[in-house]
Protein backbone atom coordinates (compact mmCIF):
# COMPACT_ATOMS: atom_id res chain seq x y z
CA UNK A 1 0.00 0.00 0.00
CA UNK A 2 1.25 3.47 -0.88
CA UNK A 3 1.61 6.23 1.69
CA UNK A 4 -1.64 7.91 0.65
CA UNK A 5 -3.48 4.69 1.44
CA UNK A 6 -2.14 4.60 4.96
CA UNK A 7 -3.16 8.25 5.46
CA UNK A 8 -6.52 8.36 3.71
CA UNK A 9 -7.49 4.80 2.99
CA UNK A 10 -9.14 3.67 6.26
CA UNK A 11 -7.59 0.25 5.66
CA UNK A 12 -8.41 0.28 1.94
CA UNK A 13 -6.83 1.94 -1.07
CA UNK A 14 -6.94 5.75 -0.83
CA UNK A 15 -9.27 6.06 -3.80
CA UNK A 16 -11.72 3.59 -2.29
CA UNK A 17 -12.54 5.84 0.67
CA UNK A 18 -15.90 7.54 0.02
CA UNK A 19 -15.03 10.54 2.18
CA UNK A 20 -12.39 11.69 -0.34
CA UNK A 21 -15.16 12.24 -2.89
CA UNK A 22 -17.70 14.02 -0.69
CA UNK A 23 -19.10 17.49 -1.38
CA UNK A 24 -18.66 18.12 2.32
CA UNK A 25 -14.88 17.80 1.95
CA UNK A 26 -14.98 20.16 -1.04
CA UNK A 27 -16.92 22.74 0.97
CA UNK A 28 -14.57 22.41 3.92
CA UNK A 29 -11.64 23.42 1.71
CA UNK A 30 -13.63 25.99 -0.30
CA UNK A 31 -12.79 24.17 -3.51
CA UNK A 32 -15.29 25.74 -5.91
CA UNK A 33 -13.20 28.90 -5.96
CA UNK A 34 -9.88 27.07 -5.88
CA UNK A 35 -10.70 24.81 -8.83
CA UNK A 36 -12.09 27.66 -10.93
CA UNK A 37 -8.84 29.56 -10.47
CA UNK A 38 -6.80 26.42 -11.20
CA UNK A 39 -8.63 25.38 -14.36
CA UNK A 40 -8.77 28.91 -15.80
CA UNK A 41 -4.98 28.93 -15.67
CA UNK A 42 -4.15 25.30 -16.35
CA UNK A 43 -2.43 25.67 -19.73
CA UNK A 44 -0.24 28.40 -18.28
CA UNK A 45 1.01 26.30 -15.37
CA UNK A 46 4.27 25.40 -17.11
CA UNK A 47 5.13 28.89 -18.35
CA UNK A 48 4.14 30.87 -15.29
CA UNK A 49 7.20 31.86 -13.30
CA UNK A 50 7.28 30.57 -9.74
CA UNK A 51 10.03 32.16 -7.62
CA UNK A 52 11.63 33.42 -10.86
CA UNK A 53 11.65 30.03 -12.62
CA UNK A 54 9.20 28.50 -15.08
CA UNK A 55 9.06 24.89 -16.28
CA UNK A 56 10.37 25.92 -19.71
CA UNK A 57 13.33 23.67 -20.46
CA UNK A 58 12.77 21.82 -17.18
CA UNK A 59 14.75 18.82 -18.42
CA UNK A 60 17.89 20.94 -18.80
CA UNK A 61 17.28 22.83 -15.57
CA UNK A 62 17.09 19.57 -13.62
CA UNK A 63 20.45 18.49 -15.07
CA UNK A 64 22.24 21.55 -13.65
CA UNK A 65 24.71 20.54 -10.90
CA UNK A 66 23.43 22.01 -7.62
CA UNK A 67 20.49 24.09 -8.80
CA UNK A 68 18.98 20.98 -10.40
CA UNK A 69 18.94 19.16 -7.08
CA UNK A 70 17.32 22.06 -5.26
CA UNK A 71 14.83 22.51 -8.09
CA UNK A 72 13.86 18.82 -8.00
CA UNK A 73 13.32 18.99 -4.26
CA UNK A 74 11.20 22.16 -4.59
CA UNK A 75 9.08 20.79 -7.43
CA UNK A 76 8.49 17.49 -5.61
CA UNK A 77 7.43 19.40 -2.52
CA UNK A 78 5.11 21.56 -4.60
CA UNK A 79 3.29 18.80 -6.48
CA UNK A 80 2.98 16.79 -3.31
CA UNK A 81 1.56 20.01 -1.90
CA UNK A 82 -0.05 18.57 1.14
CA UNK A 83 0.78 21.99 2.63
CA UNK A 84 -1.96 23.87 4.42
CA UNK A 85 -2.48 26.63 1.85
CA UNK A 86 -2.11 25.16 -1.63
CA UNK A 87 -1.96 27.65 -4.49
CA UNK A 88 -4.28 27.00 -7.44
CA UNK A 89 -2.08 28.56 -10.16
CA UNK A 90 0.79 26.22 -9.27
CA UNK A 91 -1.42 23.13 -9.34
CA UNK A 92 -0.31 22.22 -5.82
CA UNK A 93 -1.46 18.87 -4.54
CA UNK A 94 -2.44 17.61 -8.00
CA UNK A 95 -1.15 14.07 -7.65
CA UNK A 96 -2.48 10.88 -9.14
CA UNK A 97 -2.16 7.15 -9.49
CA UNK A 98 -2.65 4.65 -12.28
CA UNK A 99 -5.62 2.32 -11.72
CA UNK A 100 -6.94 -0.66 -13.64
CA UNK A 101 -10.28 -0.43 -15.45
CA UNK A 102 -12.11 -2.45 -12.79
CA UNK A 103 -11.18 -0.03 -10.00
CA UNK A 104 -12.13 2.96 -12.17
CA UNK A 105 -15.52 1.40 -12.80
CA UNK A 106 -16.11 0.85 -9.08
CA UNK A 107 -15.28 4.51 -8.47
CA UNK A 108 -17.61 5.71 -11.20
CA UNK A 109 -20.51 3.45 -10.28
CA UNK A 110 -20.33 3.81 -6.50
CA UNK A 111 -18.07 6.54 -5.17
CA UNK A 112 -17.88 9.50 -7.57
CA UNK A 113 -20.02 12.50 -6.60
CA UNK A 114 -22.60 13.68 -9.13
CA UNK A 115 -22.73 15.38 -11.60
CA UNK A 116 -20.35 13.41 -13.84
CA UNK A 117 -19.00 15.06 -16.98
CA UNK A 118 -16.72 13.88 -19.77
CA UNK A 119 -14.74 16.82 -21.13
CA UNK A 120 -11.95 17.46 -23.60
CA UNK A 121 -8.58 16.33 -22.28
CA UNK A 122 -6.59 19.39 -21.29
CA UNK A 123 -3.19 17.79 -21.85
CA UNK A 124 -3.93 16.65 -25.39
CA UNK A 125 -5.40 20.08 -26.08
CA UNK A 126 -2.33 21.99 -24.97
CA UNK A 127 0.41 19.59 -26.06
CA UNK A 128 -1.03 17.91 -29.17
CA UNK A 129 -3.44 20.62 -30.31
CA UNK A 130 -6.40 18.24 -30.58
CA UNK A 131 -9.78 18.00 -28.90
CA UNK A 132 -10.25 14.52 -27.44
CA UNK A 133 -13.14 13.75 -25.14
CA UNK A 134 -11.72 11.40 -22.54
CA UNK A 135 -11.48 13.09 -19.14
CA UNK A 136 -14.15 12.02 -16.69
CA UNK A 137 -14.60 14.59 -13.94
CA UNK A 138 -17.05 14.61 -11.09
CA UNK A 139 -18.26 16.46 -8.04
CA UNK A 140 -17.46 20.14 -7.68
CA UNK A 141 -15.09 20.09 -10.65
CA UNK A 142 -17.94 19.31 -13.08
CA UNK A 143 -19.67 22.59 -12.35
CA UNK A 144 -16.39 24.48 -12.57
CA UNK A 145 -15.58 22.99 -15.98
CA UNK A 146 -18.99 23.87 -17.36
CA UNK A 147 -18.07 27.52 -16.99
CA UNK A 148 -15.07 27.09 -19.30
CA UNK A 149 -16.24 26.72 -22.93
CA UNK A 150 -12.93 25.43 -24.30
CA UNK A 151 -13.26 22.14 -22.42
CA UNK A 152 -16.89 21.42 -23.32
CA UNK A 153 -17.15 18.87 -26.16
CA UNK A 154 -19.25 19.45 -29.26
CA UNK A 155 -19.50 15.89 -30.60
CA UNK A 156 -21.34 14.17 -27.78
CA UNK A 157 -23.00 15.26 -24.57
CA UNK A 158 -20.66 16.05 -21.70
CA UNK A 159 -23.03 15.34 -18.79
CA UNK A 160 -23.21 11.58 -18.48
CA UNK A 161 -24.92 9.12 -16.16
CA UNK A 162 -23.04 6.64 -13.97
CA UNK A 163 -23.82 3.81 -16.39
CA UNK A 164 -22.55 5.83 -19.35
CA UNK A 165 -19.40 6.74 -17.44
CA UNK A 166 -18.70 3.06 -16.75
CA UNK A 167 -19.25 2.25 -20.43
CA UNK A 168 -16.98 5.06 -21.65
CA UNK A 169 -14.31 3.92 -19.22
CA UNK A 170 -14.34 0.48 -20.81
CA UNK A 171 -14.31 1.98 -24.31
CA UNK A 172 -11.23 4.11 -23.54
CA UNK A 173 -9.39 1.35 -21.70
CA UNK A 174 -9.88 -1.17 -24.51
CA UNK A 175 -8.48 1.39 -26.94
CA UNK A 176 -5.28 1.37 -24.88
CA UNK A 177 -5.67 4.51 -22.78
CA UNK A 178 -4.46 4.33 -19.20
CA UNK A 179 -6.91 5.13 -16.41
CA UNK A 180 -5.59 7.43 -13.70
CA UNK A 181 -7.28 8.85 -10.62
CA UNK A 182 -6.45 12.31 -9.24
CA UNK A 183 -6.30 14.28 -6.05
CA UNK A 184 -7.18 17.80 -7.07
CA UNK A 185 -6.20 19.25 -4.69
CA UNK A 186 -5.12 16.81 -2.00
CA UNK A 187 -7.17 15.20 -0.35
CA UNK A 188 -10.22 15.70 -2.62
CA UNK A 189 -10.65 13.28 -5.55
CA UNK A 190 -12.53 14.56 -8.59
CA UNK A 191 -11.18 13.15 -11.83
CA UNK A 192 -10.40 9.97 -13.70
CA UNK A 193 -8.28 10.67 -16.76
CA UNK A 194 -7.59 8.38 -19.68
CA UNK A 195 -3.95 9.13 -20.36
CA UNK A 196 -1.37 8.29 -22.97
CA UNK A 197 2.30 9.03 -23.34
CA UNK A 198 3.78 11.51 -24.31
CA UNK A 199 0.78 13.88 -24.52
CA UNK A 200 -0.07 13.58 -20.83
CA UNK A 201 1.55 16.27 -18.71
CA UNK A 202 1.86 13.96 -15.73
CA UNK A 203 3.46 11.14 -17.71
CA UNK A 204 5.91 13.63 -19.18
CA UNK A 205 7.04 14.66 -15.70
CA UNK A 206 7.19 11.07 -14.44
CA UNK A 207 8.69 9.30 -17.46
CA UNK A 208 11.05 11.97 -18.77
CA UNK A 209 12.00 13.87 -15.62
CA UNK A 210 11.37 11.25 -12.94
CA UNK A 211 9.15 13.53 -10.85
CA UNK A 212 6.68 11.63 -8.69
CA UNK A 213 3.49 13.34 -9.84
CA UNK A 214 1.93 10.02 -10.82
CA UNK A 215 2.33 6.77 -8.92
CA UNK A 216 2.29 3.26 -10.30
CA UNK A 217 -0.84 1.24 -9.62
CA UNK A 218 -1.47 -0.95 -6.58
CA UNK A 219 -1.19 -3.79 -9.09
CA UNK A 220 1.44 -5.18 -11.41
CA UNK A 221 1.16 -7.39 -14.48
CA UNK A 222 2.13 -11.04 -14.25
CA UNK A 223 3.06 -12.87 -17.44
CA UNK A 224 2.34 -16.56 -17.68
CA UNK A 225 5.26 -17.48 -19.92
CA UNK A 226 3.81 -20.86 -20.89
CA UNK A 227 0.57 -19.33 -22.15
CA UNK A 228 2.23 -16.65 -24.30
CA UNK A 229 2.04 -17.59 -28.00
CA UNK A 230 4.16 -14.69 -29.23
CA UNK A 231 1.36 -12.89 -31.12
CA UNK A 232 2.79 -9.48 -30.07
CA UNK A 233 -0.66 -7.83 -29.79
CA UNK A 234 0.06 -6.66 -26.25
CA UNK A 235 3.24 -4.83 -27.31
CA UNK A 236 1.29 -2.17 -29.18
CA UNK A 237 -1.00 -1.55 -26.18
CA UNK A 238 1.68 -0.65 -23.65
CA UNK A 239 2.17 3.07 -23.03
CA UNK A 240 5.26 2.47 -20.89
CA UNK A 241 7.52 0.47 -23.26
CA UNK A 242 7.44 -2.33 -20.70
CA UNK A 243 6.67 -5.18 -23.14
CA UNK A 244 9.04 -6.40 -25.84
CA UNK A 245 8.86 -9.34 -28.23
CA UNK A 246 11.89 -11.62 -28.42
CA UNK A 247 11.96 -13.61 -31.70
CA UNK A 248 14.32 -16.41 -30.60
CA UNK A 249 12.10 -17.52 -27.71
CA UNK A 250 8.91 -16.52 -29.54
CA UNK A 251 7.29 -14.80 -26.59
CA UNK A 252 7.17 -11.37 -25.01
CA UNK A 253 9.27 -10.27 -22.06
CA UNK A 254 8.11 -7.77 -19.44
CA UNK A 255 10.22 -5.05 -17.88
CA UNK A 256 8.50 -5.17 -14.48
CA UNK A 257 10.28 -2.04 -13.36
CA UNK A 258 8.61 -0.09 -16.16
CA UNK A 259 5.18 -1.69 -15.66
CA UNK A 260 2.74 0.76 -14.08
CA UNK A 261 0.07 -1.88 -13.56
CA UNK A 262 -2.61 -0.27 -15.72
CA UNK A 263 -3.70 -3.62 -17.11
CA UNK A 264 -4.39 -2.26 -20.58
CA UNK A 265 -2.32 -5.03 -22.22
CA UNK A 266 -4.76 -7.66 -20.91
CA UNK A 267 -7.39 -6.54 -23.41
CA UNK A 268 -5.12 -7.54 -26.31
CA UNK A 269 -4.18 -11.00 -25.01
CA UNK A 270 -6.23 -13.85 -26.45
CA UNK A 271 -4.32 -16.59 -24.64
CA UNK A 272 -4.88 -15.65 -21.02
CA UNK A 273 -1.19 -15.01 -20.47
CA UNK A 274 -1.43 -11.60 -18.80
CA UNK A 275 -2.95 -11.19 -15.38
CA UNK A 276 -2.97 -8.28 -12.92
CA UNK A 277 -1.88 -9.17 -9.42
CA UNK A 278 -1.66 -6.97 -6.30
CA UNK A 279 1.75 -5.29 -6.14
CA UNK A 280 2.45 -6.57 -2.62
CA UNK A 281 2.19 -10.16 -3.87
CA UNK A 282 4.97 -9.55 -6.39
CA UNK A 283 8.23 -10.10 -4.55
CA UNK A 284 10.73 -7.38 -5.37
CA UNK A 285 8.20 -4.78 -6.50
CA UNK A 286 6.19 -4.45 -3.29
CA UNK A 287 6.34 -0.81 -2.24
CA UNK A 288 7.81 0.37 -5.55
CA UNK A 289 5.45 3.06 -6.73
CA UNK B 1 24.04 15.64 -26.78
CA UNK B 2 24.20 19.39 -26.26
CA UNK B 3 21.23 21.61 -25.55
CA UNK B 4 18.60 22.08 -28.24
CA UNK B 5 17.28 25.63 -28.59
CA UNK B 6 13.90 26.04 -30.25
CA UNK B 7 12.79 29.57 -31.01
CA UNK B 8 9.39 30.74 -32.19
CA UNK B 9 9.07 34.12 -33.90
CA UNK B 10 6.02 35.67 -32.25
CA UNK B 11 5.76 38.41 -34.88
CA UNK B 12 4.64 35.59 -37.22
CA UNK B 13 2.67 33.29 -34.90
CA UNK B 14 0.40 34.11 -31.96
CA UNK B 15 -1.60 37.21 -30.97
CA UNK B 16 0.76 39.59 -32.83
CA UNK B 17 1.22 37.42 -35.93
CA UNK B 18 -0.97 36.33 -38.83
CA UNK B 19 -1.60 32.81 -37.59
CA UNK B 20 -3.84 31.90 -34.66
CA UNK B 21 -2.35 28.87 -32.87
CA UNK B 22 -5.85 27.64 -32.05
CA UNK B 23 -6.53 27.03 -35.75
CA UNK B 24 -3.05 26.10 -36.99
CA UNK B 25 -1.33 23.98 -34.29
CA UNK B 26 0.49 22.05 -37.05
CA UNK B 27 3.70 21.95 -35.03
CA UNK B 28 1.91 20.40 -32.05
CA UNK B 29 0.40 17.76 -34.28
CA UNK B 30 3.60 16.86 -36.06
CA UNK B 31 5.87 16.70 -33.01
CA UNK B 32 6.29 13.07 -31.93
CA UNK B 33 7.66 13.77 -28.43
CA UNK B 34 5.22 16.69 -27.77
CA UNK B 35 7.78 19.43 -27.23
CA UNK B 36 5.32 22.29 -27.77
CA UNK B 37 2.75 23.80 -25.47
CA UNK B 38 -0.21 25.93 -26.53
CA UNK B 39 -1.25 28.33 -23.81
CA UNK B 40 -3.05 31.61 -23.26
CA UNK B 41 -0.90 34.74 -23.53
CA UNK B 42 -0.24 35.87 -19.97
CA UNK B 43 0.47 39.47 -21.02
CA UNK B 44 -2.86 40.02 -22.77
CA UNK B 45 -5.94 41.22 -20.92
CA UNK B 46 -8.90 38.98 -21.68
CA UNK B 47 -12.43 40.31 -22.03
CA UNK B 48 -13.93 37.11 -20.70
CA UNK B 49 -11.52 35.41 -18.33
CA UNK B 50 -13.38 32.12 -18.70
CA UNK B 51 -12.86 32.10 -22.47
CA UNK B 52 -9.42 33.52 -23.36
CA UNK B 53 -8.90 34.58 -26.99
CA UNK B 54 -5.15 35.21 -27.15
CA UNK B 55 -3.09 32.05 -27.55
CA UNK B 56 0.53 31.37 -28.29
CA UNK B 57 2.88 28.41 -28.61
CA UNK B 58 6.04 27.82 -26.59
CA UNK B 59 8.63 25.07 -27.07
CA UNK B 60 8.39 23.99 -23.46
CA UNK B 61 10.32 20.68 -23.33
CA UNK B 62 13.38 21.18 -25.60
CA UNK B 63 15.25 18.41 -23.76
CA UNK B 64 13.03 15.71 -25.29
CA UNK B 65 13.36 17.12 -28.84
CA UNK B 66 14.64 14.47 -31.26
CA UNK B 67 15.81 17.07 -33.82
CA UNK B 68 13.71 15.69 -36.63
CA UNK B 69 12.97 19.24 -37.93
CA UNK B 70 9.41 18.27 -38.86
CA UNK B 71 8.05 21.38 -37.08
CA UNK B 72 10.36 23.66 -39.07
CA UNK B 73 9.14 22.08 -42.31
CA UNK B 74 5.44 22.15 -41.42
CA UNK B 75 5.19 25.75 -40.11
CA UNK B 76 3.31 27.82 -42.72
CA UNK B 77 4.95 31.05 -41.52
CA UNK B 78 8.49 29.67 -41.08
CA UNK B 79 8.36 30.92 -37.51
CA UNK B 80 10.35 28.07 -35.90
CA UNK B 81 14.14 27.87 -35.76
CA UNK B 82 16.15 25.13 -34.08
CA UNK B 83 19.76 25.53 -32.99
CA UNK B 84 22.09 23.13 -31.27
Amino acid sequence: MCKWCTQHGIGKKWYMNARNYSDQLADEHNLQEYLTEQWMNFEAVYIRKIAGLSSKGLGYKLQMPLIGKILRWTVERMIHGTVRNPKPIRADGHIGQVIPMEDAQIILSELAAEPIVETYCMCRKMQRGINYQSCINFGVLSEVLEKLPRFIPKERAHRISREEAVERMEEHNKKGLVATVWYQPYPYINAICNCESPECGALRLRNDFDLMIMSKAEYIIDLNQDNCQGCKSCVSMCQWNAIRYIPSIDRVIIDYDKCFGCGVCRHACKHDALKLIPRQEFKGFDGHF
Amino acid sequence: MGKTKIKIDYSKCGPEGKVDPRECAKCLNVCDPCVFLRHEDLKKKEENIYDPQHWKITAIWPSVCTRCFKCVEVCPENAITIKF
